[in-house]
């Protein structure tokens, strides 16, 4: 039915042309009198309403748990199940569309993305799909397998096990549910089917786990989508489903770990990371966090944001691993830095460590060398690969008093070479995460008021930049080296660096460049359209960069085969880097690079 | 000669009916279904204009069947647009003039069948329709009538003091009815708002409910 079926109107505005038209085609019209029921509860359902006119409320029982109006679509649950929970019954005079549920169907498999939408709806999660933005560069979230998922381990016991060993094998493998085997058939039982089997049916718990044991288990391959998985849960009612590789069982996917992946759950993890009583406990916590990057990229979460997530759980994680392996005395005396990208908020895929330690006063040598590497290897432990340049704690140039920093700056900008002005590079960049946190601004002012005035010493640290080709030409053209673009380089490194060196220039005490540039336009260094320019194409190349690691999987290269974009992104990363190559004149006229 | 009474038309035509084969628009349609029909014209005037575009949509009890829809261009150089083309697949090539228009009607009375008519101002639109129809089988449309503007009168003025303003527009019957105004001057969508409104009056009337006086809204059961 042309125009008048509102195709704007969520989910369907995730349609195409075609399929709007194939739905309109199908759609009927129903009116309903006050009091009517348009779906009762526990009874099959042929279609999904969509409100014209009038008032529709929803029951669950006798509580009315919502009341739905003009383009409110329901139930969305009872479309993919078949049935509903919920009776909907007509408060007003009410005109709906009724889209057949057939038709619903097809295009859930069809479409990813008004799939998603359903399937986020039963798990609460339409909010967040609504805010959603529509261009989605990396894959849609309904694209991601069963595999690349956080699951449970695949831990067999036998049916004739008792209920008490049970519970130890669950506490020893931190997880709450184990596969039981029982000749041919397969099982699962989780913490809670124990607990109540010993606190509420007084089973003995030395008794065999068999009758506690749910055998109806559901299974999904690893290879399967991840809207699959969700799909076999909501329509079988499960909580937990074991996931295959063939025949074989590889693991169990629970539902919080799958609305956790929907979700993204940043919160717990924080939590997590707040619990952990070992450094045991913070490996799990390690490895979700990496996992939070994917999460949160396939929603479509910006990159600054995931930047600032994943950079605050990072920072938790080495707080609570400085907590755990610090001595009280050394918790006293010493404030924990990150430096680098960690320190100026950036991180996304795990880099290597930057860390250091600015020591209050001189500690006991002895246990100050124990701690170092202890605290390296634990992190290194966590998956933060040990920084080749060794800034880390562990080594004693990034772990020393406060003094020695101070005499260390006057060396580095009297004799700037490369090493040094890394250094100060490295230094301006930290950021405090545990213990003395007060003693690094005062380190750190004192970094700056000693190099701000050395104009000669800022041109020398700017011109770093100058390092790197910007892979743009005179006509703005892009320049590929072998059907390949370096973003880092040519783009991103540029930009930091010019930023940071201006901040230096101007005391900036901030560390993450888009606040410093923000702190620049405010001084009226950066033009304000400038500046507004300069942090989108940071944006883009950091989303580029991240995106095109996280296809890679492997390397962590921020080389961007020009071949894979599309002529959107071609123009838009053009324009990114001509921003860049603006940027760097606008650097070379400051620092008058010229005399070099 | 005064104009004969619908119901003894209805009854004449039985046997003068041309094409035997159009019987079965004598015979009832089947139970609590009706159509909703809307002809969009190049005027107003029955004996010198012409039928654009027709839409039909039938109603089964309290279900609108857009998805069964009836709608024709039979003046496609008055309304060329992609929609129109989209819609029907006929262009102006595929058939010619009036050979066009009587193709239009043998589908119409087969779309429609015996089942009462459902119109806004409905006497237009079936003096129109039977302007075509005549030609193809010498009488006209023999279907029971239902007027929308009389239902919406009987609900909202049945009862009206004297010298009440009465407003019978569709606009205003819409707007009381609360059914949303979709893009106008399109038949089938003219077609679809005026099923809505009769769905909506039909079970006012059943339900014996009045629009109330002061809220320009139905009162509720």
């Amino acid at each position: 039915m042309p125009n008048s079926f509102d195709a704007a109107n969520p989910p369907f505005d995730r349609l195409s042309e075609r399929e709007i038209d194939g739905m309109r085609d199908a759609i009927d019209i129903g009116y309903f009198r006050p009091g009517e029921y348009l779906i009762t509860a526990g009874e099959p359902v042929e279609s999904l309403f969509v409100i014209i006119k009038g008032e529709i409320e929803e029951l669950d029982g006798d509580d009315l748990v919502a009341l739905l109006g003009r383009n409110d679509s329901f139930d969305t649950r009872a479309t993919v199940q078949g049935k509903g929970r919920h009776a909907f019954r007509a408060r007003s005079e009410t005109l709906a569309y009724l889209l057949p549920n057939a038709a619903i169907q097809r295009l859930i498999a069809d479409n990813p993305r008004f799939g998603a939408f359903f399937y986020l709806d039963i798990s609460r999660k339409l909010e967040a799909m609504a805010r959603e933005e529509a261009d989605t560069q990396q894959g849609s979230l309904m694209r991601t397998r069963v595999r690349d998922l956080f699951l449970q381990p695949a831990e067999f016991i036998d049916a004739a096990d008792s209920i008490e060993a049970a519970g130890h094998r669950m506490r020893d493998i931190n997880s709450n549910t184990l596969l039981v085997r029982d000749g041919e058939r397969t099982g699962i039982v989780t913490g809670m089917n124990l607990s109540k089997a010993a606190v509420l049916h007084r089973m003995p718990i030395d008794g065999p786990v068999e009758p506690v044991v749910h055998f109806d288990i559901v299974s999904v391959d690893e290879d399967d989508f991840v809207f699959q998985a969700l799909l076999e849960m909501t329509k079988n009612g499960k909580r937990r489903i074991v996931v295959k590789r063939g025949e074989e069982i590889v693991g169990i996917l629970e539902d919080i770990d799958l609305l956790g992946f929907l979700a993204g759950n940043a919160q717990v993890v924080a939590g997590r990371i707040e619990r952990a009583k070992s450094k045991a406990d913070l490996v799990i916590a390690a490895r979700e966090i990496s996992d939070q990057v994917r999460t949160l990229r396939r929603q479509d979460v910006r990159v600054e944001v995931i930047s600032e997530i994943v950079s605050d759980l990072n920072r938790r994680l080495i707080a609570k691993t400085f907590a755990l392996t610090a001595p009280p005395d050394l918790r006293k005396r010493a404030c924990l830095i990150v430096m680098g990208s960690e320190g100026r908020g950036e991180q996304t895929v795990r880099t290597d460590q930057d860390n250091g330690l600015i020591l209050a006063e001189p500690v006991d040598q002895s246990m100050l060398d124990g701690f170092r590497a202890e605290f390296t290897a634990a992190l290194e432990e966590f998956g933060f690969p040990p920084c080749p340049g060794n800034v880390m704690v562990r080594n004693p140039f990034w772990s020393k008093t406060a003094d020695e920093y101070l005499a260390d700056f006057h060396r580095w900008v009297a004799a700037p070479d490369e090493n040094a002005m890394m250094n100060v590079a490295i230094f301006y960049d930290a950021a405090a995460v545990a213990g003395r946190v007060d003693l690094l601004p005062r380190v750190k002012d004192a970094l700056i008021a000693s190099v701000r005035s050395e104009k000669v010493y800022l041109a020398r640290f700017a011109h770093a930049i100058e390092a790197f080709e910007t892979p743009i030409g005179l006509f703005n053209n892009l320049i590929e080296k072998d059907g390949a673009l370096d973003l880092k380089k040519g783009g991103v490194f540029p930009i930091v660096h010019g930023v940071r060196s201006l901040a230096l220039e101007h005391g900036l005490a901030e560390t993450s460049t888009v606040e410093r540039i923000e702190k620049l336009v405010h001084a009226n260094v950066l033009r304000a359209d400038f500046g507004r320019d300069l942090k989108e194409a940071f944006h883009f190349l950091t989303t580029m960069r991240l995106d095109n690691q996280l296809a890679e999987r492997a390397g962590r290269e921020a080389v961007v085969r020009t071949a894979t974009l599309g002529s959107t992104q071609r123009d838009l990363l053009r324009e990114a880097f001509k921003v860049v190559k603006q940027f760097r004149d606008f650097l070379r006229r400051h620092y008058n690079f010229a005399m070099f | 000669m005064l104009p004969l009474p619908r119901r003894l038309k209805r009854w004449f035509h039985r046997f003068t009916l041309a094409d035997q084969s159009y019987r079965f628009l004598f015979e009832p349609g089947p139970e609590d279904e009706v159509v909703a029909v809307d002809c969009e014209t190049t005027g107003l005037d029955v004996s010198k204009d012409d039928i654009i575009t027709i839409a039909a949509v039938k109603v089964r009890g309290n279900r609108i069947l857009t998805s069964e829809k009836f709608v024709a261009v039979a003046r496609p150089e008055a309304k060329m647009n992609a929609e129109a083309i989209k819609v029907h697949r006929l262009l102006e090539s595929d058939v010619e003039g009036g050979e066009r228009i009587r193709q239009i009607m043998r589908d119409f009375l087969h779309f429609v069948g015996g089942r009462p008519l459902v119109g806004y101002y409905l006497e237009f639109d079936v003096a129109m329709i039977d302007k075509n129809v005549l030609p193809l089988i010498q009488i006209e449309l023999p279907n029971r009538m239902i007027e929308v503007s009389e239902m919406y009168y009987e609900r909202r003025y049945g009862n009206a003091q004297p010298g009440e303003q009465i407003d019978l527009s569709f606009v205003r019957m819409l707007h009381e009815l609360g059914i949303p105004m979709l893009d106008q001057h399109d038949a089938l969508n003219d077609a679809i708002m005026t099923a809505e409104a009769y769905v909506a009056l039909k079970d006012m009337k059943e339900r014996g409910v009045r629009f109330s006086r002061r809220r320009g809204e139905s009162s509720g059961a």
